[in-house]
């Protein structure tokens, strides 16, 4: 089992729906808008997701079938720290969606919100077996950070090939 | 399996050439299908296919694709037509967005009725002079002007820009001055002798050829090579399928004036001001056709690219840092090699072995002349043409994630410098100590028009104009 | 005559469903159900994968990968009524990643250069074809794959190699800008050159 790679942590949920709810719980999922997510809220966050799986997929070489008894709604986070935290961040910061969200699965508190809200997707956790990150030990401000700097860097060396020593030198400073 | 050579349409596997310069393309439309089939029928007569030339040369060649508006207006079933790939099956234009051709290359601006879908038939003569050529087209004209339920939609000429005086393996120029088309992937029981440089390379410097069903449907491809099965690779349905080729047209304006003054200008800061240097580093290879990796100094001034071995060369045991050829340069992008690798890894070629692409390109327009820096307004370029057994998997991936976008070569989005994509940030790095970058004022490369065909096999082509059941 | 490469993708330059896509980065979620015997051949070659990071060292060297991870589902919590309680016949393998590039360019990947660890994580799967030919391979995925309802990344533009360029110079930077303090302008040009050198390949 390995829930994290460095500082990088992996949570998943899987929740069942409620019953009738699948098609509005979709809908409103697929209506939250990628700029502007309330997942950006969480600022540990790298990448996240809602997907809702209808059914297991049987392959004929199966013998005998496996259905599922109701969709249920899968959500995965790859975020910094430690899992306790981001979830309490979670639970306070994405209230009023995880009403919507998550109140439309069986069994979340009727509020869906607080330390309820996280004793609810701690019992649906489902453990990562093998987690792979590219950069296990930056959190998202500083990968963030690092991608503005070599902007920076690669602008002001273009204007760089331009100046002289002394010029360089003065702009520099001011740049840096 | 052995190759039926008959069957497919020359200039496929093995390239007409220099001593076919001239080439029109001729897009018909058709209105009637049963008119569209008679026609059609009546000019597949004379198409080249790829087998040897009995007696002497033909005065030129005549080959035929299709758009798949093309194949609805000659009466093909949806249901058929629903077997082509899907991109096919949009059109280039509507796939506008993931190539780049955004801005003053959108389709919206297109020539000649291009990308519109009213492009059906495409008509590709290539002959050995101007005369000869406006001869077969206007023989194709009044075909067109007798046949009831066929026009012509858009006429295109170009021409190969031939070294005045030059010995028949110097390769011809593109409009930037640089020789181009030489290079091209070894097929496997067709251009062995290329593998070298042409073909997938392998571990311990070796190299072998790509298989045949890269390029022609019907034939095992690379995928088949792996499977136990040995199942072919998807393809339209007989009759159609077998011995075509999906078929990229592109018509693009090289702004040439607007490039040279870029490098001049961008010399002035490179080290020693050498402007030729600069002009190979943009491309990776000297104007010559001198590979860089090899030959990082000068180019060779004897440099003959259809010597064995001359389009032998790698990145990865020499050249991994770019400090020869640069990691973003053209050819380097648009053919890494090893180049996707890294070295502890065994088969380098494996990350673009599936990705390579036949082009028989041909410029046109009068080429600027020498040292102009001002703008003409005439227009000239390259009439790009590729094959390819799938558009997606080859030009496209080629396109979209190599020539417009730098992550597979650790250049972020860093784009192609030649073309100047509008998707990509436009900087090139010429890596060096220290190294250069270039920022380029604007796309030097605008779409003007273009089409996704099929060109079918001999066979496949009459029974087209016979007419296709569902 | 011949079987079907992977099926037609819908109409995106990643070659998957845009709801998968932020930017730059490309989801993909997959579930498949897995053989009894994978109830014990997974956990040990989860185990085996994160004792020996070596033998992940391929996948990390991908230039296109931000994070990947497998599961495996054996029971599914109940959380009371209305929800029926699952009786899992089988496991169920889960797979999420979040990359860069082309949908046909990873799998690709996958299947050309990972072709062990692919039998490793999915030999077990049913349906499971072998990771080459690349055509079933895809097939199979697309076949096992979901859409996501919702996707979000960070920082979306960016794509892995960006990332992890631009986490190498951060620091070089830095102790260059120390370095930098006291020097003469001409020193400083010096020192510019030399470590733009150093520096070139995060650029």
């Amino acid at each position: 089992m390995s829930n994290t790679s460095g500082q990088a942590t992996a949570f998943m949920a899987l929740t069942p729906i409620q019953p009738g709810e699948e098609a509005a719980l979709r809908s409103f999922l697929e209506a939250l808008p990628q700029d502007g997510s309330p997942l950006a809220r969480l600022a540990g966050t790298h990448f996240a997701r809602w997907v809702i799986l209808r059914d297991w997929v049987n392959d004929p070489s199966q013998p005998r079938e496996e259905r599922l008894e109701s969709p249920y709604l899968i959500f995965t986070s790859n975020f910094d720290g430690p899992l306790d935290p981001y979830l309490d961040e979670l639970c306070v910061k994405l209230t009023p969606e995880a009403r919507e969200i998550w109140g439309r699965c069986v069994g979340c508190p009727p509020d869906a919100t607080g330390p309820q809200l996280k004793a609810y997707l701690l019992h649906n956790k489902i453990d990562t077996g093998f987690f792979v990150a590219a950069y296990p030990n930056s959190t998202v401000a500083q990968v963030k950070a690092a991608l503005a700097a070599r902007e920076q860097l690669i602008a002001f060396a273009m204007r760089a090939q331009d100046m002289g020593p002394d010029e360089l030198f003065r702009a520099f400073a001011e740049e840096f | 399996m052995a190759v039926d050579r008959s069957d497919i349409q020359g200039n496929v596997l093995r390239a007409y050439g220099s001593s076919y310069p001239c080439t029109a393309y001729v897009f018909a439309h058709v209105s009637d299908a049963g008119g569209g089939r008679a026609w059609l029928g009546s000019i597949a007569e004379a198409v080249s296919s790829d087998e040897e030339w009995r007696g002497s040369k033909p005065s030129s060649h005549r080959n035929i694709a299709v758009t798949c508006a093309g194949l609805r207006a000659l009466g093909v079933p949806e249901s058929v037509i629903g077997t082509f790939s899907d991109e096919f099956r949009q059109g280039m234009a509507a796939r506008s967005e993931m190539l780049g051709d955004l801005g003053v290359s959108d389709p919206r601006h297109w020539d000649g009725g291009l990308g519109t879908g009213a492009a059906h038939v495409l008509v590709i003569l290539n002959g050995r002079a101007r005369d000869e050529i406006e001869a077969e087209l206007a023989s194709l004209r009044a075909s067109i002007e007798r046949a009831p339920g066929v026009s012509i939609l858009h006429e295109q000429y170009a021409e190969l820009l031939l070294v005045a005086g030059a010995a028949a393996n110097v390769p011809a120029r593109e409009q930037f001055g640089f020789a181009d088309g030489a290079a091209q992937p070894a097929i496997a029981g067709v251009s062995d002798d290329a593998a070298a440089g042409g073909g997938v390379p392998l571990a311990g410097g070796a190299w072998r050829p790509l298989a045949l069903g890269e390029f022609v449907l019907g034939y095992p491809d690379e995928d088949t090579l792996v499977d136990p099965q040995k199942r072919l690779p998807s393809a339209p349905a007989d009759p159609l399928g077998r011995s075509g080729t999906y078929v990229v047209y592109r018509k693009l304006r090289q702004d040439v004036a607007p490039f040279r003054r870029v490098l001049r200008d961008a010399a002035a800061r490179f080290v020693g001001g050498d402007e030729e240097l600069l002009a190979a580093k943009v491309v990776g290879r000297w104007r010559n056709g001198t590979p860089l990796v090899t030959s990082p100094g000068r180019p060779d001034p004897g440099f003959s690219a259809t010597a064995p071995g001359s389009n032998s060369f790698r990145y990865l045991d020499v050249d991994v840092d770019g400090r020869r050829c640069p990691l973003g340069a053209h050819i380097r992008r648009s053919n890494p090699r090893d180049g996707l690798g890294w070295p502890a890894l065994d088969d380098a070629g494996l990350l673009s072995f599936r990705h390579r692409i036949i082009r028989r390109g041909v410029p046109y327009g009068p080429p600027l002349p020498a040292d102009v820096l001002d703008d003409d307004g005439v227009d000239r370029g390259l009439v790009f043409v590729c094959f390819n057994a799938s558009i997606s998997r080859q030009f496209e991936s080629v396109q979209l994630q190599w020539l417009n976008d730098g992550n597979g070569f650790h250049l972020g989005h860093d784009s192609d410098f030649l073309l100047g994509s509008p998707l990509g940030t436009g900087k090139m790095t010429v890596q060096g100590d220290p190294p250069f970058m270039l920022s380029p004022q604007g796309p030097f490369v605008t779409t003007r028009g273009g089409e996704y065909l099929f060109m079918p096999g001999i066979a496949a082509l009459r029974a087209l104009a016979r007419g296709i059941g569902g | 005559m011949s079987e079907p490469a992977a099926p037609p993708g819908p109409d995106t330059a990643t070659g998957t469903d845009p709801a998968n896509v932020d930017g730059q980065a490309i989801a993909i979620t997959v579930f498949s159900t897995v053989k009894p015997l994978g109830r014990l051949w997974l956990p040990l070659v989860f185990w085996f994968a994160t004792t020996f990071p070596r033998a992940s060292g391929t996948l990390g060297r991908l230039s296109f990968i931000h994070f990947a991870r497998w599961s495996l589902v054996t029971r599914i919590p109940f959380n009371g009524p209305p929800q029926r309680e699952e009786k899992l016949n089988y496991p169920h393998l889960f797979f999420e990643s979040n990359f860069n590039g082309g949908w046909e360019e990873y799998i690709d990947a996958f299947s050309h250069i990972l072709t062990r660890g692919m039998k490793f994580f999915w030999g077990t799967s049913y349906g499971f074809p072998q990771p080459l030919p690349t055509g079933p391979f895809k097939t199979y995925i697309k076949r096992n794959e979901i859409v996501a309802s919702h996707f979000y990344g960070a920082y979306p533009q960016a794509t892995t190699t960006m990332i992890l360029s631009s986490l190498e110079l951060a620091p070089k930077l830095g102790a260059f800008k120390a370095r930098a303090k006291g020097m003469s302008p001409d020193a400083f040009a010096a020192a510019w050159s030399e470590f733009l050198a150093d520096v070139q390949e995060c650029l």
